[in-house]
């Protein structure tokens, strides 16, 4: 017995599972920079359905519906391309000579010098804010929806005391915003998290990416411990873990709402 | 017309793997919706036991991605192949992309409806629940005239955003199972088509046209039933401000 | 505006590309086809594809990197510049060609054969109603849709392991691979699989992939591969990650 777990303790702990707990890094940084980014764009995006120009209103309707219609596994996987091709056109224009062009007309990149070189870090920092200009869309609608919620009346008196529209906005609005925001942004968040689940679309080697290495089954003795097909045992290991990272996602954002309904009069304040 | 033609072209080289995605979502969506309904009345059971099976299923489906929950269920069912499947002789029904992508999409779908039919559950108003207690009505009675009816009501807003969903979601499937012989859907034909020409903008793009046109439709039929479902209430007024000869006697 | 524009990208690609781009060769491999490219207990790439690699660039004076990446989009990645040579148990094909160059074979041609379980036995002569499972890409699949398309349901799968875990759970009947992967695999299968049928002769021996413009580091990499073979250094690598192959000589003359 003493063996078998000694055993155990060995292979669960050499370099290559090594490598895969690592890989939550990007698991975690993905989800971070998505969250920053889908905060931002989703005040952007509220401010825009909430603006008095007629344009920008319609801007801000069509990104806030653009969830509705497009899968996010899509636009995950076209806006770093469409990114990366953006970047290489206008590279190509001032590095490119005409010969060059002319010559790989319906090659990409139009020039060897014009080629973008995207490691990891690149793809993973596209990948967050790709995931943030989804998820910000939603995050829209939140934020939308519970500036809506808050009683006019706390705008009026704002007013009657004499501040400006920025300190009225700044003070009062969007401080009283955030308890009626927090369940919807911690379902966005929730969401989030379980996209990044996707990295491995992008040719980054993160958790998905290991387990599937580690478990597919090893017939070559050079290759490492010889075994059958364990994928299904390392999955569950990525479900368990994702399960627990839902959990605690869902304690923290009741602190939160706790800390932002404090003196305010709706039923989470304490 | 020549900037629309590889447009065109790109639409009709999409319109039947769209009919894979499309049956994906048809396979799943009535299945998910009735053993939704069990596991929302399970977890509003007075029962421990199965109000606490009820509540972890869905804990667990809703609180992982659906593309672990992929492929997971692929490699357990590879696991049972030998032992289950081949004696039984089913093993290339069970394992088949197109019996298993619905399988687990319904899986899926079953835990966030019933999270959704659990609330509206909740919000059934009361009152009614026990008039129908007090006129005697059986367990069965009063799910289906006071019950049912409130529930559908009140869910049908957030489900049918629940299904836009897991039309979505069938994007994935062919990301994680085999693709067996030349079925395609968007997402693997939008994938090989960039491969080939490096046109990210125009294959992704009518990709994306298809989902949103499809979204659309589901979007008007589930409203269609949505008016149909509130018709017993007024209609909200057209015309705020109209001529006297306009204006309702 | 549009300057402005250019001098960011511009930036942003020498930020993240010049540090390196120019020292290192970057040499991109697939990591998940065991013995020839795949990641060792200690998370590292290794195989006869990394040790002739290494073996070459030492000879060449390059300073090499390896890269691992999907098999399915080696060659695109390989022609818009994401790497600079390509070595994955690639095999020289005519219609490879058509998109890029090779080095001379270092590793002879050989043929490929068919995986399957022990117990199970197919009439190769005329196979009918079978599940044949190939990687997608590779010239096996190729084959495997040219001839064995009629009656048969042919399988793609992304990666080798993939394949084999299907077949080992009984998902598909046969794999069709290389042979000399395949005899690794029956030799460490314990007796689980075995090498059935005829031995077909597909591809010409398999050799370091380069873009058609880079003549100059193919001339100094066929330099490095020739001297490699003539001191019999290919010749060992060959021995040491596929026993099965037998001794040779395979190279050294």
């Amino acid at each position: 017995m003493g063996d078998g777990i000694g055993f155990w303790l060995e292979y669960l702990t050499n370099g290559k599972h090594l490598a895969w707990y690592a890989s939550v890094q990007y698991t975690l940084i993905a989800a971070l920079i998505g969250g920053v980014c889908a905060l931002l764009f989703g005040l952007g995006g509220a401010a825009l359905k909430r603006s008095s120009i007629g344009p920008l209103r319609l801007i801000g309707s069509a990104y806030t519906n653009m969830v509705r219609g497009i899968p996010d596994v899509l636009f995950f996987l076209f806006f770093p391309l469409a990114f990366e091709q953006l970047i290489e056109l206008l590279a190509s224009r001032s590095v490119c000579s005409a010969a060059d062009l002319a010559a790989n007309v319906g090659v990409w990149p139009p020039c060897p010098a014009a080629n973008w070189l995207l490691t990891q870090t690149e793809y993973l920092i596209l990948a967050g804010v790709s995931l943030g200009i989804v998820y910000g869309a939603f995050t829209a609608n939140v934020i939308s929806g519970a500036l809506n919620a808050v009683p006019r009346g706390q705008l009026e008196a704002g007013r009657a005391f004499g501040m400006s529209n920025g300190q009225v906005f700044w003070n009062i609005h969007v401080r009283q915003m955030w308890v009626y925001a927090l369940p919807g942004l911690s379902n966005c968040w929730l969401l989030l998290i379980k996209s990044t689940s996707l990295l491995s679309l992008l040719q980054i080697v993160d958790l998905v990416r290991w387990a599937d290495r580690l478990g597919a089954p090893n017939f070559n003795r050079s290759a490492g411990l010889i075994h059958p097909d364990w994928r299904w045992a390392y999955y569950l290991a990525l479900l368990a873990f994702f399960i627990v990272l839902t959990f605690i996602s869902e304690k923290v954002f009741a602190a939160l709402t706790r800390w932002a309904s404090k003196g305010m009069a709706v039923g989470a304040a304490t | 017309m020549e900037f629309f033609a590889p447009i065109l072209h790109d639409i009709s080289l999409f319109a039947r793997p769209a009919v894979f995605n499309l049956y994906f979502a048809l396979a799943s969506i009535p299945i998910g919706f009735v053993l939704a309904v069990f596991v929302a009345l399970g977890k509003a059971s007075k029962n421990p036991l199965i109000a606490r099976f009820c509540q972890g299923y869905i804990y667990a489906f809703r609180g992982s991605p659906f593309f672990i929950q992929l492929f997971m269920f692929y490699s357990i069912m590879l696991a049972f192949n030998l032992p289950l499947w081949k004696p039984w002789g089913i093993d290339w029904f069970v394992l088949h992309p197109l019996f298993l992508g619905p399988t687990i999409l319904a899986l899926n779908t079953t835990a966030y409806t019933a999270e959704i039919f659990y609330g509206a559950l909740m919000t059934v108003p009361k009152g009614e629940v026990e008039a129908a207690r007090a006129y005697g009505m059986s367990r069965w009675q009063q799910f289906r005239s006071v019950i049912w009816p409130n529930l559908i009501r009140i869910a049908w807003p957030a489900y049918t955003n629940e299904v836009v969903f897991l039309f979505h979601a069938t994007a994935l499937i062919y990301f994680t199972l085999p693709v067996i012989g030349d079925q395609r859907d968007l997402m693997n034909t939008a994938g090989e088509l960039f491969e080939k020409d490096y046109n990210a903008f125009l294959h992704f793009s009518v990709a994306a046209l298809y989902f949103l046109v499809i979204s659309l439709c589901i979007f008007y039929v589930f409203g269609l039933i949505y008016r149909r479902l509130m018709r017993h209430l007024p209609e909200p007024p057209r015309v705020k401000f109209a001529p006297r000869w306009m204006a309702k006697a | 505006m549009k300057r402005l524009a250019i001098a960011a990208a511009a930036a942003f690609v020498v930020l993240t590309g010049a540090a390196y781009a120019q020292t290192t060769t970057r040499i991109g491999t697939e990591g998940a086809y065991a013995p020839w490219n795949f990641v060792n207990a200690d998370g590292k790439l290794a195989g006869f594809d990394i040790d002739v690699g290494n073996e070459l660039c030492k000879r060449a004076g390059l300073q090499c990197e390896f890269i691992q990446t999907a098999w399915d989009t080696i060659i695109p990645n390989l022609n818009a510049g994401n790497f600079d040579i390509i070595m994955a148990g690639m095999s020289i094909t005519d219609e490879r060609k058509a998109a890029i160059d090779f080095t001379a074979d270092y590793s002879p041609p050989e043929t490929s054969s068919f995986l399957s379980a022990a117990a199970t036995a197919f009439d190769y002569n005329a196979l009918k109603g079978i599940k044949i499972g190939t990687q997608g890409g590779t010239i096996q699949a190729a084959y495997a849709d040219a001839n064995l398309k009629d009656g048969n349901t042919l399988v793609s799968f992304e990666t080798a392991d993939a394949a084999l875990a299907d077949l080992s759970a009984g998902n598909v009947d046969v794999v069709l691979a290389d042979n000399s992967t395949n005899q690794e695999t029956v030799a460490s299968s314990g007796g689980a699989l075995k090498v059935d049928g005829p031995q077909i002769p597909i591809g010409g021996g398999v050799g370091a992939g380069v873009r058609k413009a880079d003549t100059e580091l193919k001339t100094k990499l066929d330099t490095a591969l020739a001297e490699a073979k003539a001191d019999g250094t290919i010749d060992k690598l060959i021995v040491q990650w596929f026993p099965e192959r037998g001794p040779g000589p395979y190279y050294k003359k």
